[in-house]
């Protein structure tokens, strides 16, 4: 049997079944995380536009500027 | 890019972006484009069925923690091997020696009606968990997965030339084996 007889033979072969019970798992776990991050964003959204509706609109700036700005440190050895 | 079916299916980028927005139907759409093929990829290496959808488990649950928190792979597709492959390596570290579960696993199958490959489908089988680990892997990513030298490289942490050569000589062995069975 030739190269390209063998790949012919093997590619013609199928993948293996997923078992429905990982499919279940994967998607109830996975659906449930991206629940809660759309909630919790949904949450800021209200937030950030009732601060900025009562006048506060600086303190939204201000958590922003804390949340999204990465931190710079450095570790000293002694 | 197609799906398992066959059926045309969005564009990882595209798929991303909804996970992004939390759209769990996007979600979905990549979970059914790349499960059967990690599932495969996570067997051939751990060779466990439970060990490997743990590692399919833990990859696309991992992937939704990242992109809950805005952050998304830039290459989808090498992402997920990646993950897939050193997952199953720490695995394989914590437990060296391990038994194979020949009985339980199915790394690949043949459909019923197909005589020649149902009857090669075990010797077949057992030839390609009898190669070295590197050049199983490779013969199964470059023939089930369609991926290129490179991308196999790459996982591998080698040159493409070696990758290829791994390919040519786990398909030496292979053809050898089936010779063995007469074909």
């Amino acid at each position: 049997m030739d190269d390209d007889r063998l790949e012919r033979l093997l590619k013609g072969y199928r993948l293996p079944e997923v078992s429905r019970a990982l499919d279940r798992r994967v998607m109830a776990e996975s659906h449930a995380i991206l629940v809660r991050a759309r909630g919790r964003e949904i949450v800021e959204d209200v937030g950030h536009s009732l601060l900025h509706r009562l006048g506060f609109g600086y303190l939204a700036w201000l958590v922003d500027l804390v949340t999204a700005t990465d931190a710079e440190y450095d570790v000293v050895v002694i | 890019m197609e799906a398992e079916s066959g059926e045309p299916v969005a564009e990882d980028a595209e798929l991303i972006a909804g996970i992004l927005r939390g759209d769990s139907g996007a979600f979905a759409e990549l979970y059914r484009v790349y499960r059967a093929r990690l599932h495969q990829y996570a067997l051939s290496l751990v060779r466990s069925r439970m060990e490997a959808e743990d590692v399919v488990h833990d990859v696309f649950v991992g992937l939704a923690k990242q992109a809950s928190a805005g952050r998304a792979p830039r290459e989808l597709s090498a992402y997920l091997y990646a993950s897939v492959r050193n997952r199953c390596v720490d695995r394989l570290r914590r437990k060296p020696e391990r038994r194979l579960e020949e009985a339980d696993l199915e790394l690949i199958a043949a459909a019923p009606g197909d005589q020649e490959r149902v009857e090669l489908r075990l010797p077949l089988q057992r030839a390609l968990l009898a190669l070295p680990a590197e050049q199983a892997e490779v013969v199964v990513l470059r023939t089930w997965h369609d991926l290129e030298f490179a991308a196999i490289a790459v996982l591998q942490g080698t040159s493409v030339s070696t990758a290829l050569s791994r390919y040519q000589y786990g398909l030496a062995k292979l053809r050898k084996e089936l010779g063995v069975h007469g074909r």
